[in-house]
């Protein structure tokens, strides 16, 4: 494998992404208005439930969880399949599918870039407030190296779980509404927007035997340190190594199948 | 020597659905089974050799795109065979996209915030082009073109000229054997169209690229393609050297008259009075198509000043772009 024309995407997509400055700040401040409604929206529940822990989480608890996932949402959403679906319905897809290179890498490691720039303008700035505003929420130690390796396969999950809902694309020729359902879908059963554990019974139980739990639920879970024992930190990453390689594996298949709707049916 | 393109029998259908008109239709379009198929490339056979510019014509809708995705491996044909380089283009897709360069009008592979130069940079290292290979393509470039302001640019911030020309070098920037260019100078300017002829020549000459051209500018077909191939509707209607068509058609010439009162009327009148001539008028002339090998344009003259007082007349050779007009209308025969 030649890790150099990977790198060089990398390389111009951090260009790229550094010319949109005022995009950046926008984000920002989007964000901020987000976590502003999540902070009264919690405050109101724990208020209103008139406990101190509730679901095993105290109000901080759940603030902290929800300022990191909306920190690693950002840094993770890669709009896969906003780019499939256009390219789709504009034609462009052809030129991507000329590159001597494959399509999924091609586009992961074309959108790679923006990790590298989300990493240091929203996620680590984010980290280190937290950090430093709870004084010691986040623990320091093995913990960020499993954070780290569970966010790496994150990442893989959800960019396959993208390129799967962008192949559909192929087939309705239309983005708007699959994008949403996947976002919708992802955001809720991941743990993105709630915390699984305020979840009922039942459906936590069918949420974890789901890949998208594997996103957002796991890393945060390693980071906040909630389960040190090494056996579980296996399990969760254990976990996340099983959802890859199926998840890779679908979705690969998916989009090998689907092709003909270009090649055969001229898209 | 194997030809670089080899194309035999090739047809291509697509399915596609009878859709109805208004609200009530398109509702109904939901759970339509109802497809047709329609044949964008009709048993086409050609074979190009390597280093020949081709012009491939044809009016809008004729099946040439579709024939160029089915030589890049994006279409698989739905019968017959394409051979591009001795493989087939559609199960190879990657690496016949090592030997092959695009440019498909319109749309741009250059990064849109960057300086073409950090576009070019990635295409080194996706091509695995060489440090050497590399500087010998930018040098030649330069030799071209004036490249250096281009290459600091960013290509949003270029016209629509500047970013075709950017275009069609880094299609050519890995020295692909094939360079595929759909409609190359559309909407172009003259002096930048004559740019990119020069530039296409200049590259066909040097590295003995094979070229397809697609177009709707005769101008291009005459500065470049030696040999021509016009489809319309899916069938082949002429493979051949483009002198070859110009002398079968070398005995035509549009006679232009210029006569008092309303032309269109004139225009009827004189086509009556010769019935076997296409007649017809616009704002300023009346043109009468004249094959010299029945009847000379001396003789219908002659006849049209007994007619009427002719205050003026041209005489054209007849131009590719006539030639290929009547083919599309009549065929060659």
């Amino acid at each position: 494998m030649n890790l150099k024309k990977y790198l060089s995407l990398t390389r111009n997509g951090i260009m790229e992404s550094l010319q949109f400055r005022l995009s950046m700040f926008i984000v920002f401040v989007g964000n901020l208005l987000y976590l502003i409604v999540v902070y009264f929206l919690w405050k109101a529940i724990y208020a209103s439930s008139g406990e101190e822990v509730v679901n095993g989480m105290t109000f901080s608890d759940t603030l902290i969880y929800l300022v990191l996932a909306t920190a690693l949402f950002n840094f993770m959403e890669m709009y896969t399949v906003w780019q499939m679906g256009r390219a789709i319905q504009s034609g462009a897809i052809v030129l991507t599918l000329l590159k001597p290179m494959e399509i999924r890498r091609y586009m992961f490691w074309e959108y790679s870039g923006n990790f590298v720039v989300n990493f240091f303008a929203t996620l680590l700035p984010t980290f280190i407030v937290v950090s430093v505003v709870t004084h010691g929420a986040i623990p320091l130690g093995l913990n960020l190296l499993y954070f780290v390796i569970s966010v790496v396969m994150a990442v893989i999950i959800n960019y396959n779980i993208d390129f799967f809902v962008g192949t559909i694309c192929l087939y309705t020729e239309s983005i708007w509404g699959i994008n949403i359902m996947k976002q919708v879908i992802v955001l809720l059963l991941s743990g993105a927007t709630i915390p699984i554990a305020f979840f009922p019974e039942t459906i936590r139980t069918i949420v974890y035997w789901l890949p998208f739990q594997s996103i957002y639920n796991s890393p945060l879970t390693l980071l906040l340190g909630k389960s040190s024992d090494i056996k579980d930190v296996g399990i969760v990453l254990g976990t996340q190594l099983v959802w890859v390689a199926v998840t890779y594996a679908i979705s690969k298949l998916f989009w090998k199948i689907s092709l003909p709707q270009i090649t055969v049916n001229g898209g | 020597m194997a030809p670089v393109i080899d194309i035999k029998n090739v047809t291509k259908e697509f399915k596609v659905l009878n859709r109805r008109e208004g609200l009530a239709g398109s509702i109904k379009d939901l759970f339509s089974r109802d497809y047709k198929t329609v044949r964008a490339v009709d048993n086409i056979t050609m074979s190009i050799e390597q280093g020949e510019i081709v012009g491939y014509l044809g009016p809008n809708g004729a099946g040439k795109s579709t024939t160029i995705k089915m030589m890049t491996g994006v279409l698989e044909p739905t019968s017959g065979e394409i051979l591009v380089n001795g493989k087939l283009p559609y199960k190879n897709r990657s690496k016949n996209a090592q030997n092959i360069g695009v440019v498909f009008g319109q749309r741009s592979q250059l990064w849109w915030a960057l300086p073409l130069v950090e576009s070019f940079r990635l295409l080194k290292d996706i091509y695995q082009i060489s440090d050497e290979d590399y500087d010998g393509m930018m040098k030649l470039y330069q030799s071209l073109v004036d490249i250096e302001p281009l290459l600091h640019k960013p290509v949003r911030q270029m016209s629509l000229g500047q970013r075709t020309l950017s275009d069609i070098l880094a299609a050519f920037l890995h020295n692909p054997k094939i360079v595929f260019l759909d409609e190359p100078t559309i909407g172009l300017d003259v002096s930048m169209k004559a740019k990119i002829r020069t530039l296409i020549h200049a590259l066909n000459k040097e590295k003995n690229t094979t070229v397809i051209l697609t177009t709707h500018d005769m101008g291009d077909v005459d500065a470049l393609c030696r040999r021509i191939v016009i489809i319309d509707k899916g069938k082949m209607l002429y493979d051949n050297d483009i002198s070859h068509l110009k002398g079968f058609f070398g005995s035509y010439r549009t006679l232009k008259i210029r006569v008092g009162g309303d032309l269109k009327k004139e225009a009827e009148v004189i086509g009556k009075e010769f019935p076997a001539l296409k007649v017809e008028a616009d704002d300023e002339w009346i043109s009468i198509l004249v094959d010299e090998d029945k009847i000379t344009v001396m003789e219908v003259l002659t006849k049209l000043q007994k007619m009427r007082r002719v205050r003026d007349m041209q005489l054209e050779e007849i131009s590719t772009e006539d030639v290929i007009k009547k083919i599309y209308e009549e065929g060659v025969e």
